[in-house]
């Protein structure tokens, strides 16, 4: 660590000063201000304050620099440059912990378009639930496919359980949204218009499982693109194409009964073929809420209170709907349609941010107190951004997956006022791009329309950067090489 | 004619005028062979396609995928696709060779498919019912269309009705309130423009005698108006009346296409020589604004009906224009026109560029057939 510094002889110096937001990475004050060689990157600052005489750290923590809110992708010098200082300037460097570079891990085959996928792990959230508990190795993947089938993997790709097809009691028509509600418990969704609530039990040996129907759960007349779970209170919530919201529960003796003009969900045509013999329970929801005016896109429950849920919607708007009355509390309108929802912890307050038609993603403070509805947009998309998944490991970090082809990692801190063209505001960029590793190495960067879709995305603190798409295939991403020089 | 750029210095610049499409977000493929027309249904979600294969097929508008295919021609090609209006029911409408299909694709919930299916089938009492006209001679007369059923195979795929017309149909226009529909064959003498009622399984012949060939025809939005274009002129009639109203002279050789704003008092106006051509009904029986943009043949015009003031055409050329068309209702003020985007990429084969577009209900995307990439959305 000590030639770090040796290596400035001759070289040009800059006044810095150290500052961070988590006290428990906090330097001393004497220390905070200190004279670096402007040849440095942000790994050569990183290991100056892993040093001995800085924070002296046991095991090296890798570091990123923010400067007025924008990641140090380049030397001191470069930057004082490319912004006109002088080196007489003391630049304030903001050190956070690392955002580790997403690098491709694995991808799993399937048949058909994959549209969804979640993460069963001892971080995750279904296996925080109720003691619910996830040894290491035994961590999940779950993904669900325009063919109609869940499949459940390993971590190595194998394919531990598919779930039965449409004759044995399976969905349809495609699957849209499925979610681990426990361990043994996963619900689905998709475009026959059905939750579907699976049972599902694993060999002693966790080479091979089984996925069985145990509840049909019926009111929605549209497609169900996304559903949220509660694994405490046995709570399923739905986003329909019919523009309502539905709220379910996984508990057959307690759900209402079905309508009987809604079961036949298979259309005339088709039932002459298909005599299905299975006899799952069929039930109802505990309430549907009619608010949006077209299709809703997104209904989650907000993590701090599993009372309270929002919905996002190609109206434009989110809705924060009370979930023991079924009343909408609030609406936010925004200027374009929603195709996705995640809540994150956000800085000082809880955050939603919201994925795009038009190519961005927008984040507001959905409490009725908040007088401005936008915090900040993150840009870079270049095609509808329809899946958004929170960072495991920080307050500030997400993951978008969108039709461009890719996904983006976003960290919340790095921003920028936006140009009068975006509309101005906070604007911020990704921190990092995961191509489909099935598009590397190809001549040419597909044409506008033309990007392999990524449909789904879910990050796991276990697991990593796990996504879906057209290319038929589940990728993993995950950080690694963590103490690397990286020269961009 | 008016050279664009003489348009512009009075105008808002085109940046002041979003939204409008800008870039292809989603390609719909699968069709074999051209594609010929589209459709996005009245709730948004839905694309429908036929083409050259016989096929209509209904795709998710949002992610490209198809969803649902049925073969109708067996050596025809798709003509048309039109959504029948409203949101009471899901019926998809079609034509190849000299038959019209209504259709119900398996996208829709239970109550949907079954309601959906008793509007289809409510005209079949009429129909058996109803007595022939009897001709001079005291011989039944020849119905102008059968209404049956399409048989088994089709029936499964949720193909319900089969109307049968002596000659190829090639448009299919819908009146707002979902019972009449407008066939357009071309090439039939007499017969070229008939209106169906689906409540009665009737066909109808209103003109006997056109003054030339029939193009293409549209209910008016709001009055009980029918226009017919033949290749020079557009008349509209009162259909309850049997009069005609008014001749309106767009000054084109060839018409191809037209559309009528949502408000009902204009009209754009596309031909095959190459012009686009806007008329204030309240005016003038000329075109207020006659534009030439395009260096081929303009094949469709189309408003956006959802609240967007947009309008655009689709020309041989290879290029789509989007214009902002802005209807103010001061009678005495006229129509602010910009044309607002220009999108090329699309790829002329065999002389045939852009051959048909579609808007959004609600959102300001469009769709586009396009030869060389099928279908192209835009938003
Ligand atoms: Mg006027």
């Amino acid at each position: 660590m000590d030639e770090i510094t040796v290596q400035s002889t001759g070289q040009g110096q800059v006044q810095v000063y150290f500052t961070t937001t988590s006290p428990d990475i906090e330097l001393p004050e004497e220390k905070r201000q200190l004279r670096v060689p402007t040849s440095v990157r942000r790994y050569g600052l990183s290991q100056i304050l892993n040093s001995e005489s800085m924070l002296d750290t046991s095991a090296p923590i890798p570091f990123d620099f923010l400067i007025n809110g924008t990641f140090l992708r380049t030397t001191l010098d470069e930057y004082l440059i490319a912004q006109g200082l002088s080196a007489e300037t003391t630049l304030t460097l903001q050190y956070v912990r690392s955002l580790i570079p997403p690098l491709y891990e694995a991808s799993f085959e399937h048949d058909d378009w994959v549209s969804c996928v979640d993460v069963l792990s001892a971080s995750s959230i279904a296996g925080t639930w109720n003691g619910n508990e996830v040894s290491a190795g035994q961590e999940r993947v779950l993904s669900g496919s325009y063919d109609g089938l869940l499949r459940i993997w390993n971590k190595s790709g194998q394919t531990i359980a598919t779930s039965t097809s449409a004759s044995g009691g399976g969905h349809t028509s495609s699957i849209k949204s499925a979610k681990f509600v426990s361990p043994t418990q996963i619900a689905s969704s998709g475009l026959d218009r059905t939750i579907r609530v699976w049972k599902y039990a694993e060999a002693a040996d966790g080479f091979s499982g089984e996925l069985r129907p145990s509840l049909e759960l019926y009111g929605h007349k549209g497609s169900i693109d996304s559903i949220d779970v509660h694994g405490p209170s046995h709570r399923v919530l739905s986003a329909s194409s019919d523009g309502t919201v539905g709220l379910w529960t996984t508990q057959k003796s307690l759900a209402p009964a079905a309508s009987s003009s809604l079961i036949m969900s298979a259309p005339i045509a088709k039932r002459r073929k298909l005599t299905t013999q299975t006899s799952t329970p069929q039930r109802g929801p505990l309430s549907l809420i009619s608010s949006h005016t077209a299709p809703v896109t997104a209904a989650i429950f907000n993590p701090l209170d599993s009372t309270v849920a929002y919905s996002a919607s190609q109206d434009h708007t989110i809705r924060t709907i009370d979930l023991t009355t079924s009343a909408v509390v609030d609406t936010r309108t925004t200027s374009h349609p929603l195709l996705s929802l995640t809540a994150l912890p956000g800085i000082s307050t809880q955050l939603l941010a919201a994925g795009t038609s038009a190519r961005h993603i927008t984040l507001l403070d959905p409490r009725i107190s908040a007088l401005s509805t936008q915090i900040l947009t993150l840009r870079g998309h270049t095609n509808k951004i329809v899946s958004l998944s929170p960072d495991p490991e920080s307050n500030y970090g997400l993951v978008s997956g969108s039709h461009d082809g890719t996904c983006r990692v976003w960290d919340l801190r790095s921003t920028r006022q936006g140009t009068k063209d975006e509309g101005g505001g906070l604007v911020g960029e990704a921190v990092y791009v995961v191509e489909r590793e099935t598009e590397k190495g190809g001549s040419r960067r597909p044409v506008a329309g033309e990007g392999i879709k990524v449909f789904g995305v879910a990050w796991d603190k276990e697991v990593g950067i796990v996504s879906g798409g057209e290319d038929k295939r589940v990728q993993i991403n995950m950080g690694r090489g963590v103490t690397r020089a990286d020269s961009s | 004619n008016i050279d664009p750029a003489s348009l512009l210095p009075n105008l808002p610049r085109p940046e002041e005028l979003k939204p409008f499409p800008t870039v292809c977000s989603t390609l719909f493929r699968g069709h074999e062979g051209r594609v010929r027309s589209l459709a996005i249904d009245p709730s948004g979600s839905w694309l429908a396609s036929g083409g050259d294969d016989g096929t209509v097929r209904v795709w998710e508008l949002l992610t490209g995928r198809q969803i649902w295919s049925a073969k109708i021609g067996d050596e025809e090609a798709v003509n048309t696709v039109r959504w029948r209006p409203g949101r009471d029911a899901v019926i998809l409408s079609a034509a190849a060779g000299d038959d019209v299909y209504l259709l119900v694709p398996p996208i829709v919930d239970n109550e949907t498919d079954v309601a959906s299916r008793e509007i289809l089938d409510k005209g079949f009492g009429h129909a058996t019912n109803a007595v022939q006209e009897l001709t001079a001679n005291g011989a039944r007369k020849e119905p102008v269309a059968k209404w049956t059923r399409p048989g088994s195979r089709l029936e499964d795929e949720g193909v319900l009705i089969k109307i049968t017309l002596r000659t190829t149909v090639k448009v299919i226009t819908w009146h707002r309130r979902g019972d009449f529909f407008a066939t357009v064959a071309p090439t039939a003498q007499k017969s070229a423009v008939a209106i169906h009622t689906l409540s009665k399984h009737l066909t109808q012949i209103p003109f006997r005698r056109l003054p030339g060939i029939a193009q293409t025809v549209q209910f008016h939005p709001s009055r009980p108006l029918f226009f017919v274009a033949t290749q020079r002129t557009i008349r509209s009639y009162d259909l309850q009346k049997q009069l005609l109203v008014k001749i309106i002279q767009p000054g084109a050789r060839w018409i191809s296409s037209f559309d009528i704003h949502p408000g009902g008092d204009n009209l754009i106006v596309g031909s095959y020589d190459r012009r686009l051509l806007w008329h204030d009904l309240d005016l003038s029986t000329r075109p207020y604004k006659t534009m030439r943009f395009h260096s081929k043949a303009i094949r469709a015009v189309k408003y956006h009906k959802g609240g967007f003031p947009l309008f655009a055409d689709a020309s041989d050329d290879g290029s789509l224009q989007i214009f902002h068309g802005k209807v103010v209702s001061d009678l005495m003020e006229n129509a602010t026109i910009v044309p607002v985007k220009v999108l090329k990429g699309h790829k002329v084969k065999n002389a045939l560029g852009v051959m048909d577009i579609d808007w959004h209900p609600r959102e300001p995307w469009c769709v586009v057939l396009d030869p060389a990439v099928s279908i192209g959305s835009v938003s």
